[in-house]
């Protein structure tokens, strides 16, 4: 009855420290900060996208804001040659919308 | 840590403000780095002090901010540099879709600013020169008035790049420091602080001409776009 109830414990302490290391994240992602951002590339992706779209030089289109929208998306705020425009891209790069914004 | 401070604060906070308006753009973020405690499995505020200590402690900056190569979806050209103000990364782009990555220090509230530029020229254990009115205020930069030359004291480290919007000096530089605690952290007049290895790892890749994004949401001052 002891043995069982130690294992218990045991598994229990185990399954515990598991589930607080599988939050950790890996090294080279063990800083951030408050603001949460798009990725770099993913806001340069939506800037090339944006150019196209827009028909301007790529080298006028700065991504000027970014959010997260849900666990996959992020839409990205830009400036295209004075003109503002909204971009939507997951992440795994794939650029679902552009949209100039009113 | 360089000429930026040439025009008056208060004035160049109007100025950056009437310029953000203009974009459209939020001004004021409240950007607090954070470092993952592994003892405790939380997340800490990272600020200057605490930044110092884990300097002391450690030797050098948290892994994060220490190079390193990280995929990097992009289709600007391989020698392009990224600056993402708000997560302190620099990465210079290599072929591949792959990117190094180095921890950076940026400009602190009011001097972050985000904008498409070149870099204009290149210097090894560049001179620093303090702005008139920090000679005015500070009686150990009078001597320096005429230009600190380069060394280990400098506050421009071992490089620096110059960055330019078409032929003209911006006043902002991406360049090494002698406070490399201060990585990963909003510190500078609106340069770009890398350690002294870093700085010198990137200069070793970099060419005059070289096209310089730098990604700040939240700031204070557009450039090149």
């Amino acid at each position: 009855m002891r043995a069982a109830f130690l294992a218990g414990t045991g598994l229990l302490i185990g399954l515990a420290a598991a589930g607080c290391s599988s939050t950790a994240p890996e090294p080279q992602n063990m800083a951030r900060t408050t603001v949460q951002t798009a990725p770099a590339d993913l806001q340069l992706t939506c800037a090339t996208a944006t150019a196209t779209q827009a028909g301007v030089d790529a080298n006028k289109v700065l991504p000027v804001g970014s959010s997260t929208l849900d666990a996959t998306r992020y839409q990205v705020d830009l400036n295209a040659s004075g003109q503002r425009y909204t971009c939507i891209v997951d992440n795994t790069g794939n650029v679902t919308s552009v949209q100039k914004a009113a | 840590m360089t000429g930026i401070m040439r025009l008056g604060g208060r004035l160049r906070r109007a100025v950056a403000l009437s310029v953000a308006v203009g974009l459209g753009t939020t001004l004021a973020f409240a950007d607090q780095t954070q470092i993952f405690d592994p003892k405790t499995h939380k997340w800490v505020n990272y600020d200057r002090k605490k930044a110092r200590q884990y300097y002391a402690a450690h030797g050098q900056v948290p892994d994060a901010f220490r190079r390193q190569v990280v995929d990097f979806r992009t289709a600007e050209k391989p020698g392009t540099i990224i600056i993402d103000g708000n997560q302190h990364f620099l990465y210079l782009v290599l072929p591949g879709l792959k990117a190094v990555r180095y921890g950076i220090g940026v400009g602190r509230d009011g001097f972050g600013w985000a904008g498409i530029v070149r870099v204009g020229r290149m210097a090894e254990w560049p001179t620093w020169t303090p702005p008139a009115e920090m000679v005015a205020r500070d009686p150990n930069a009078v001597k320096f008035a005429g230009g600190m030359p380069g060394g280990p004291d400098n506050p421009l480290g071992a490089r620096a790049l110059y960055l330019y919007q078409g032929d003209q000096d911006t006043i902002y530089r991406i360049h090494g420091t002698p406070e490399p605690w201060t990585i990963g952290l909003d510190v500078s007049s609106g340069c770009i602080r890398m350690n002294n290895d870093d700085i010198v790892d990137l200069y070793s890749q970099v060419q005059v001409g070289a096209k310089v994004v730098v990604l700040m949401q939240g700031a204070a001052l557009y450039k090149g776009v």
